[in-house]
């Protein structure tokens, strides 16, 4: 019997991980995914990853429901945008958020080439802030480079974010099921570690 | 699972024996996955060394009784296509024999954005199109019993958002059919009739047509006085349900089709006599539209028509819900408040994320060198390139001028390489890598042999076929069990240029030279260069990294006056510090292969310790 953990929340529930090659979105999406069958939910998750292990974007949009939905979220219509680097977010949500959209955005920029070949300059967070706030209906701005450095690693990035978004009131997924799908496939304690640490970072 | 994991699951459940693949973008992960079963499961599989090379090994098997399975990417089947406007004709035997082909609307991995259907029609063989993860199993599955019914080989076409895309999937068994040879048909050629044998495979594809009336995969939701149907195939179908469903009000029919070629035409007649208008969604071309507009002149009174053809649909590009949105608004004289993208208020933000290659690609060495050599020669050196990572040549600085199908760099070479006698007075420099070459280069290089052509053919030979993953190829240097080694050297020195040599593509220094002092011999001139792809290094050594660590010398360093190491060569492990205004090495980037040394003019970039 499918659950749907807030009855209001209406199919489908629609999720985009926005980032870059190495950042852990396809995991993302797998975790996720997990977590949905584990409620008796159906995902679908649609990766473009095809160029990502040479520097460029990758988006993942993930579709939940009772039934399949088409594997891209149409224009506007995310209800959540994880973001694990902030200019892929703001990208992601020019097209893809809304009114109803909840952007939670790690601020830990990974410059592409063009900036670390010194020819152009990363854009202020500040304003990347206030240009998602003008689109969503919420954003959450994550300092998340100190939890980092305190968990040891910004390979557990991704296990962070879906903490945050576990802690999100109006969501359909049992944060307990987001747990233990990190456990069963990354198997790691430190990612479970950033999985907490991520459930307190909206307070 | 994926989509590709689910064609590849309903191969295994069809009982294949046999696969033969080569590596392409969105199609690499099916013959992978049956990679990783071929062991326990008692099945050949094989990257072959082209596409048409995988599609007649595997109508081998099909003809001896081995179920086969071929998968590519849509532009593979083009150079397959002439085997297999043969093979209809012939027929595929009793062992069934499927043809996978994925093609990549809007060219997220791809050079072109083909339709592949039409090489269906072109062939008359059925062709299937899996609209979601459950059919990609089960219409594969389904292939295989139309294929060794009627002894054709059967297409069956994926597109980029179905093969990565992942969803639920009800498997079945596996099958436990024992897979022994029979003895081949009579006559497995086409001569000196080919017409008899096209009649009969006309006969053949009328009876699948009769079958194909009746077929499940393809579904009709008619709702009552319906004002308009939808007619969608592939993974539309599911951007048309999501589309229709915000239209619930406005009754909406969608005919979903899975068999599309042949049509089942007695069953969409009967639904265009009930309809007064209809528009077609599908990816890339109007296939669908063109067939069922022309089959329309048969019906009393036809429908009216929208798609492609109408624009109503754009006819290039990727298909998605907020495309059939759009058209059903436009159709139902709606006005949506349409969310406009908003990126133009925000352009300045939108900073570009450009291709790169990897940290210690030697492709970037050698795309340094061909820059100073050309800067040497004033200008005067064209390049031809090729299919693999080094394609991002193109976004290097533009040192790559020309990049078409696979091979193309060393056939274009040999064209330009004639023109002297016209006035054309540039160098000429034809790339490939070493899958490259084995695929399809060999033919070009003959010829260019043959004609006397004066071009140099630089071969980046990194021993694997790194942009889909590491496949092995006939030179890889780690070959599995079985497999022989084929060396590119042999090959060319049989050739016999009129100039050889091998060079260190890590070397950059002897690079220059080398390219400067061949660019400028006669004839045909072969480097065979030794390139090392950093990630498969990784991938074979956990945390290798090279003996080269680099430190910057801030005395040598001519800051913000040169900046030729962060702004011009490009490796993601040396960057600009704009604080303080000085190179920066970034340690856990930076693979020590030490290519960085040769670039700086002012010798600041050292050995470190």
């Amino acid at each position: 019997m499918p659950f749907w953990r807030v009855s209001e929340v209406r199919e489908p529930y629609s999720i985009l991980v926005a980032g870059v090659g190495g950042q852990g979105n396809l995991v993302c999406g797998r975790i996720i995914s997990e977590a949905t069958m584990k409620q008796g939910l159906r995902p679908i998750v649609g990766d473009t990853f095809g160029a990502s292990r040479r520097g460029g974007s990758v988006v993942t949009h993930i579709r939940i429901g009772t039934r399949d939905w088409g594997p891209l979220i149409p224009r506007g219509k995310a209800n959540i945008i994880l973001g694990l680097e902030p200019v892929e977010a703001l990208r992601t949500a020019l097209r893809f958020a809304g009114k109803d959209t909840i952007a939670i955005v790690s601020m830990m920029p990974v410059p592409p080439s063009n900036v670390t070949s010194g020819n152009v300059r990363y854009p202020d967070l500040a304003d990347i802030k206030k240009a998602l706030e003008s689109i969503c209906q919420q954003v959450y701005m994550l300092d998340t480079e100190p939890v980092m450095k305190k968990l040891g690693s910004t390979r557990v990035l991704n296990s962070y974010m879906i903490g945050a978004f576990s802690a999100l009131d109006d969501m359909p997924l049992d944060s307990k099921y987001l747990r233990q799908a990190i456990l069963d496939l990354l198997e790691s304690e430190m990612d479970l570690t950033a999985f907490n640490e991520g459930t307190q970072s909206l307070l | 699972m994926s989509g590709n994991e689910a064609i590849a699951r309903g191969a295994l459940e069809a009982g294949i024996g046999f696969c033969a693949s080569y590596p392409g973008t969105p199609s690499t992960e099916i013959a992978m996955n049956l990679f990783e079963v071929a062991v326990d499961q008692g099945i050949h599989v094989e990257w072959s060394t082209n596409e048409k090379v995988a599609m007649e090994v595997t109508a081998a098997a099909s003809w001896a009784g081995v179920p086969a399975l071929c998968s590519m990417k849509s532009l593979g089947l083009n150079v397959a296509s002439d085997f297999l406007l043969n093979l209809n004709l012939s027929g595929s035997g009793k062992g069934g024999l499927v043809i996978v082909v994925c093609d990549d609307p809007k060219g997220h991995s791809s050079s072109n954005e083909q339709d592949s259907r039409f090489y269906a029609k072109a062939a008359k063989i059925p062709l299937l199109e899996p609209s979601n993860h459950q059919d990609a199993k089960d219409i594969t599955k389904e292939a295989f019993r139309i294929s060794r019914k009627y002894e054709v080989p059967v297409l069956v076409r994926s597109t980029t958002r179905l093969s990565h895309s992942r969803g639920l999937v009800q498997v079945g068994n596996v099958s436990s059919r024992t897979r022994k040879t029979i003895g081949l048909h009579e006559k497995l050629y086409n001569i000196p009739s080919p017409h008899i044998r096209h009649r009969e495979l006309l006969e053949k594809m009328e009876r699948v047509a009769e079958e194909y009336e009746e077929s499940g995969f393809n579904q009709v939701k008619s709702t009552e006085r319906a004002k308009l149907l939808v007619i969608s195939s592939g993974i539309s179908s599911l951007y048309s349900q999501e589309a229709i469903q915000a239209f619930e009000s406005e009754n909406i029919s969608h005919m979903n089709l899975g068999t599309t070629n042949p049509l089942p035409r007695k069953r969409i007649k009967q639904l265009l006599e009930e309809s007064e208008r209809v528009l077609f969604v599908e990816e890339n071309d109007p296939f669908l539209e063109e067939a069922i507009r022309s089959l329309s002149v048969e019906l009393k009174k036809a429908p009216e028509f929208f798609g492609k053809m109408t624009g109503h649909i754009p006819s290039y590009g990727e298909m998605n819900t907020d495309v059939v949105l759009d058209a059903l608004l436009k159709l139902l004289g709606k006005d949506r408040k349409r969310i406009e993208e908003q990126a133009r208020n925000f352009e300045d933000l939108l900073i570009e994320r450009p291709l790169t290659f990897c940290a210690g690609c030697t492709h970037r060495n050698f795309y340094w060198s061909i820059r100073t050599v050309k800067k040497r020669l004033g200008g005067k050196l064209i390049v031809s390139g090729d299919i693999g990572c080094y394609s991002l040549g193109v976004f290097y600085d533009e040192a790559m001028d020309t990049m078409h199908a696979m091979g193309s760099g060393i056939g274009i070479g040999s064209g330009l390489g004639k023109l002297q006698r016209f006035g054309f007075d540039s160098k000429v420099v034809s790339v490939a890598g070493d899958s490259t070459f084995f695929h399809a280069c060999m033919p070009g290089l003959i010829n260019a042999r043959h004609k006397n052509a004066d071009l140099t053919f630089a071969i980046l030979d990194n021993a694997t076929t790194a942009m889909t993953g590491y496949q092995v190829h006939p030179g890889s240097k780690i070959q599995d069990e079985n497999l022989q080694r084929v060396q590119i050297e042999k090959l060319v020195r049989a050739i016999d240029p009129d100039f050889f040599a091998i060079g260190d593509a890590t070397d950059i220094k002897s690079m220059i030279s080398l390219l400067y002092s061949t660019v400028q011999k006669n004839g045909l001139k072969v480097l065979l260069l030794n390139s090392v792809c950093r990630l498969e290094e990784v991938k074979r050594k956990p945390g290798f990294i090279g003996a080269i660590p680099v430190i910057i010398d801030q005395g040598l360093c001519r800051r913000e006056k040169c900046m030729i190491c962060a702004a011009d060569f490009g490796c993601p492990a040396l960057v600009w510090d704009s604080n303080t205004n000085y190179p920066v090495v970034l340690a856990h980037v930076c693979v020590q292969c030490g290519a960085c040394i040769a670039v700086c003019p002012h010798n600041a970039i050292l050995e470190g310790e």
